[in-house]
């Protein structure tokens, strides 16, 4: 009566362990029939429905909790006065110890402990593809990934994030119940939102806002890029932008939305700085997605597939793709590849492999020192 | 697959697993508490069908979160690492009362969060919940606790795996049963003895 083969598909998304591939299968499966969608609606919407904690009952438990430990010597209240002072005490120490800001420290003292943490499961990866951090100090949740690093991440409300290098996605705690479900993001994702009505998915970057009700949709929002971008998969979402909160744009499934960011062209890469002209700043432009030729894969979302693509897209823009894929830092010698238009699909390769192939189809020399690279 | 997955009740086990461990937070501690020991409870409750014991068990493993919060920064993932403990100390109480008990996953108990029916909730919503409680029932006792590791606990399939030595196919394939059967009774009400 019903297929197996979509239970499967919708434990997995349920729990967070879908591939996109598996997400997109389960969508073709639901929607074969009324029923069927109906049915999978149903029990995920049971799934996703867990009853508030008894905090009643909690705080009862945990007095007689703290009781247990005080028959067994350990007083836990108590120490409260002292524990104030020893934390002031921990962090001036800190702050005293370098330049940098108790905060920065506090970040980084946990990257490492969590990456240390990890060092077990980070040998088992390829190279390039391991390690992530998840930094988080005041109440919002913070997730981020380090530069060769990608990460997947099931939000309380049941949405997939797929966080691509470089990246950081910030939440609430209450995303699960909050009237609004707002997240933050620098870098780059790819959502798959649990549809929800009543209560819209809203991420917030730099330059734009995006306004969603469930769907699947990239968001590409780097600080260093030359642009902000929305890529629309499926369903509908409505981009606006920051400086100009009132223009609302509605983006169909296939489009994407591409806003040049007013970003002094090149200044990032330590030429002269060059202005550009007002009427080029803030530019937004509704394109049709671009597909990897002869596949159903689109080159927004690709990276969510594990593969490094790029279609006539400038050499110094691949080469900030790059820089973030593989975690090394590009420099060009020779200026006028930066313009030359590349493509390229890249999966397993290694960067060298990656360097090689393009270095036969375009004419350049490189040379790689470390985590260095020279074009020349 | 290549993408390293976070899902957010871990990330915040570790995040007030490091204010323990470093802040020696009593406030993160309490809300360790709170996120963890029902889970740990229930599960202990399963394999010892003992209200009384089930809370000792979790309450003991909690006291020594504390009570070894120096070293605590050295467990990977503190939430694994308390139910495999919940696990072992179940068993070892189970033995203590009768030498002769087995530990075995088609011999559980298993009880659910959601097994607590909201009476504020509408009556359709109750009837639903009633029917899939019911359907959940039916399931063979291994696949009832996968199933709740998974929904409520929000254990990933490795992780599942790991605590329940099985295979992570087997998780996949346990999973995919409950789900058809809560479907079933939801949808094709009428009582055939096998589901589909």
């Amino acid at each position: 009566m019903t297929n197996d083969r979509i239970w499967k598909l919708l434990a997995r998304q349920l729990s967070g362990e879908a591939s996109l591939t598996e997400l997109e299968e389960l969508e073709r499966l639901r929607t074969l029939s009324p029923k069927q969608e109906k049915a999978v609606d149903d029990v995920a919407d049971w799934w996703l429905h867990n009853p508030a904690a008894d905090t009643e009952f909690l705080e009862a438990t945990y007095l007689a909790h703290l009781e247990r430990m005080k028959d067994k010597g350990c007083h836990l209240n108590e120490q409260k006065g002292e524990l104030a002072n020893d934390r002031e005490i921990k962090d001036a120490s800190i702050t005293s110890t370098g330049v940098l800001t108790s905060f920065n420290i506090k970040r980084l003292l946990i990257a490492a402990i969590l990456l240390a943490g990890l060092a077990l499961s980070w040998v088992l990866l390829k190279p390039g593809q391991g390690s992530q951090v998840a930094v988080s100090i005041s109440k919002p949740a913070e997730v981020a990934t380090l530069n060769g690093a990608r990460s997947k991440i099931l939000l309380p409300d049941g949405t997939n994030v797929w966080l691509n290098s470089g990246s950081k996605i910030t939440y609430n705690r209450d995303l699960d119940t909050s009237s609004i479900r707002e997240v933050y993001l620098s870098g780059e994702a790819f959502f798959d939102v649990v549809k929800n009505a009543k209560r819209p998915f809203v991420i917030h970057t730099a330059k734009m806002d995006v306004k969603v009700l469930g769907t699947r949709f990239n968001v590409k929002a780097y600080d260093d890029d030359q642009t902000t971008e929305t890529s629309l998969i499926k369903g509908s979402v409505e981009v606006s932008l920051k400086n100009n909160p009132g223009r609302k744009y509605l983006l169909k499934p296939n489009q994407k939305l591409v806003l040049s960011n007013d970003l002094p062209l090149k200044a990032a890469k330590g030429m002269a700085t060059v202005a550009l002209p007002e009427v080029a700043t803030n530019l937004v432009e509704i394109k049709p997605l671009t597909y990897l030729q002869g596949t159903e894969t689109d080159i927004e979302s690709s990276w969510t597939k594990n593969l490094l693509s790029f279609e006539d897209e400038a050499f110094i823009e691949v080469a900030k793709k790059m820089e973030r894929w593989y975690d090394v830092s590009i420099e060009f010698k020779n200026k006028r590849w930066e313009d030359k238009f590349l493509n390229g699909s890249f999966e397993k390769e290694s960067l060298e492999q990656a360097l090689k192939a393009l270095k036969y189809t375009t004419g350049f020399d490189y040379k790689i020192d470390h985590n260095k690279i020279t074009i020349y | 697959m290549s993408f390293l997955h976070n899902n957010n009740s871990d990330s915040k086990v570790s995040e007030l697993q490091y204010q323990v461990a470093v802040y020696e937070d009593e406030t993160a501690y309490k809300s360790l508490f709170f996120h963890l020991f029902p889970s740990l409870q229930n599960f202990a409750f399963s394999i010892t069908r003992s209200r009384v014991l089930a809370e000792e068990i979790a309450s003991d493993l909690l006291l020594d979160v504390w009570t070894r919060r120096k070293k605590l920064l050295e467990i990977d993932n503190l939430k694994l690492y308390l139910f495999v403990g919940a696990k072992h100390a179940a068993i070892h109480k189970l033995k203590q009362e009768n030498k002769f008990a087995r530990f075995s996953l088609d011999d559980l108990q298993v009880e659910f969060i959601s097994d607590y029916v909201n009476p504020d909730v509408s009556a359709e919503l109750h009837e639903m919940q009633e029917k899939i409680a019911r359907a959940v029932k039916d399931l063979p006792p291994s696949c009832q606790l996968i199933y709740k590791l998974a929904k409520e606990d929000r254990l990933k399939y490795k992780e599942i795996a790991h605590l329940l030595d099985l295979s992570v196919k087997t998780i996949d394939h346990q999973l995919s049963i409950a789900l058809k059967k809560i479907a079933n009774a939801l949808h094709y009400p009428n009582p055939k003895k096998n589901g589909s």
